[in-house]
């Protein structure tokens, strides 16, 4: 984390907040989605992106966040307490999951997270105590820090700043030991284990920090949307987040955050066109078309994602034109080879 | 004496890699393992360095069992390895790699994680640069992700993360293959210069006879998994069976 990274990150977080209060009750809502997703598209992105273990369960960890703000808001703990409580309940759940990584390696255990979060939707819907069955849990608008939460608009503030401390947070621990084991787990366990790397204890890490990240983001979106139900935790949203962080850039500073963005806003953008059109029903239904095509596409040309195609664009403008092969990564590291995984 | 392993014997089904394996190393000694393709030389370091757990043997080190330790748990009792072929690692920088070699020594099991998040690792930088980067000439390149160097500095870069583990007992699996000869000589003198400085026991696998020739104190010869010969260099050279089974009669 160097100060330039937090300069950017209160900067992003700034323009959003003035946006948020310029593009009234719409543009609130549109920021503070944007927000969350970030905050969940980071964990992801330092699972996936840093560490490479691949997980279909974020839209499951999502939900065990929403219901655990949910079911602790509602019985009258501020809502700071409850998003704290979402991600410790959050890192466990995501522990768990992880457990099958210390047997599995890549696809193999990609699946164990498929069946994860099956388990968890099924689990969603059944414990009726917490989770109220199938109709969903209401959540009640919460107070953080005795500020009710009525209104996006309310919302906006303490998504920016847990994003900003998710962002930062993320950012300072690659730069320690323990980040950088990340990097070398991502790329081969074997090396990591001959370099003296624990390899299932940087895992677990990776999974816990990862999964507390998850929870608060899950939290904020129970409290935005008042409701938490089994069939917002699908594995449709774990996809999603995976098209963020492809679309943003794996392992990239950036990426999440530009994914997120790019995400929560194309279907706003086709819904606006289509109705301006008058074909605003074909158009929707194109919205997952268009995700699985981005993804596609950018895993063969540009699998750094946005964030990679952005600083190309700024080189090119500089005047550097980068040698072909060698690709401007986003955060100053150079990959020749491209990242063929 | 610093190392004693003797009898270490490994089997892959019906292949007998290593076969009752003996060798002594004294502190601050360079002892080169050579032989022909196959004798079983890195399977043997491999032992060893906790990569594969061998069927019979003992290595005790400074008193202390090695066989069944895993990398980690050897390089927090000092010993520490290169390998043959240096792995490209993606957004790491020769610092970056150098502070997770320094960083393996230290058992953080206990949650000492979150106490880094805080620690500036400024003064570590400095200590690595000075005193493990600036010998092995990467100095220039520490800020450089490591798949931007030459193979040589590559196989530098994996010393160097074995050295920034302050090692007492180094594992070193070819340290000159496929270097140029300009590059084998100074790998061959850093060494010479890390043994100078940290007084650590190395052991050295080599192919390359005139690295092995100036650089190692001693030299064990293995054929088919055990050892045939041990020597000081002059003495290998001169040994009718040596030459007979791997050097050639000149």
């Amino acid at each position: 984390m160097s100060t330039r990274h937090i300069a950017i990150a209160i900067g992003v977080a700034v323009v959003m907040a003035v946006l948020a209060v310029v593009l009234g009750r719409y543009g609130a809502y549109l920021v503070n989605a944007v927000a969350i997703a970030a905050i969940g598209a980071l964990s992801l992105n330092l699972l996936i992106g840093y560490c490479g273990q691949i997980s279909f369960a974020q839209g499951a960890l999502l939900g065990v966040g929403a219901y655990t703000a949910g079911n602790l808001g509602n019985a009258g703990l501020d809502g700071a307490v409850a998003i704290l409580g979402a991600g410790v309940l959050g890192a466990l759940v995501s522990a768990l999951i992880g457990l099958p990584a210390m047997r599995l390696r890549g696809l193999y255990f990609a699946i164990a997270t498929l069946a994860a979060q099956a388990i968890l939707e099924y689990l969603f819907k059944i414990l009726d105590p917490l989770t109220n069955g199938v109709s969903g849990l209401v959540i009640k608008p919460p107070s953080i820090f005795g500020i009710p939460m009525t209104s996006d608009e309310s919302l906006v503030l303490p998504s920016l700043v847990l994003l900003v401390i998710a962002w930062l947070v993320v950012s300072r621990l690659l730069r320690t030991d323990l980040g950088r084991a990340f990097l070398v787990v991502r790329e081969s366990e074997i090396v990591a284990k001959g370099m003296g790397i624990d390899v299932g204890h940087t895992k677990l890490w990776a999974f816990l920090i990862g999964g507390f990240i998850a929870g608060m983001a899950g939290a904020l979106i129970g409290f935005a949307n008042r409701l938490a139900s089994p069939e917002a935790f699908t594995l449709d949203l774990s996809a999603d987040y995976i098209a963020m962080i492809i679309i943003g850039g794996l392992g990239t500073w950036p990426g999440p955050i530009i994914g997120a963005a790019f995400v929560v806003l194309l279907p706003e953008v086709i819904q606006r066109v289509g109705e301006a059109a008058g074909i605003s029903d074909i158009l929707s239904a194109l919205r997952e078309l268009a995700f699985g095509l981005l993804i596609i596409l950018f895993l063969i040309f540009e699998p750094r994602g946005l964030t990679a195609l952005l600083s190309r664009i700024k080189l090119r403008r500089i005047g550097v034109v980068p040698p072909a092969g060698l690709r401007a990564t986003g955060e100053g590291s150079q990959s020749p080879e491209g990242r063929s995984r | 004496m610093a190392l004693t392993a003797s009898d270490v014997t490994i089997h892959f089904g019906g292949v007998v890699a290593v076969n009752g394996m003996a060798l002594d190393v004294m502190p601050g000694e360079i002892v080169g393992l050579i032989g022909p393709n196959g004798a079983g030389k890195t399977t043997f370091i491999n032992c060893l360095s906790g990569t594969y757990r061998p069927n019979t043997g003992t290595a005790l080190w400074q008193g202390d069992e090695l066989i069944g330790l895993s990398p980690s748990a050897l390089l927090r009792k000092g010993v520490a390895r290169t390998f043959q072929n240096v792995a490209s690692l993606h957004d790491l920088t020769v610092l970056d790699i150098a502070k997770l070699g320094a960083g393996v020594r230290r058992d953080r099991r206990t949650g000492g994680h979150l106490l880094d998040f805080f620690r500036s690792d400024r003064a570590l930088e400095e200590l690595l640069m000075e005193s493990i980067l600036a010998p092995l000439e990467l100095n220039d390149v520490a800020h450089k992700p490591i798949q931007t160097l030459s193979y040589g500095r590559r196989k530098a870069v994996d010393l160097a993360r074995a050295l920034a583990g302050d090692p007492q007992l180094l594992l070193l699996d070819e340290p000159v293959a496929g270097l140029t000869s300009h590059e084998g000589m100074a790998m061959a003198a850093a060494v010479r210069d890390v043994r100078d400085r940290h007084g650590c026991a190395v052991i050295m696998v080599e192919h390359k006879m005139d690295v092995v020739m100036s650089t190692c104190d001693r030299v064990a010869v293995m054929a088919a998994g055990s050892k045939i010969f041990e020597g000081r260099p002059a003495e290998v050279q001169a040994d009718p069976e040596v030459r007979r089974v791997y050097l050639g009669e000149p």
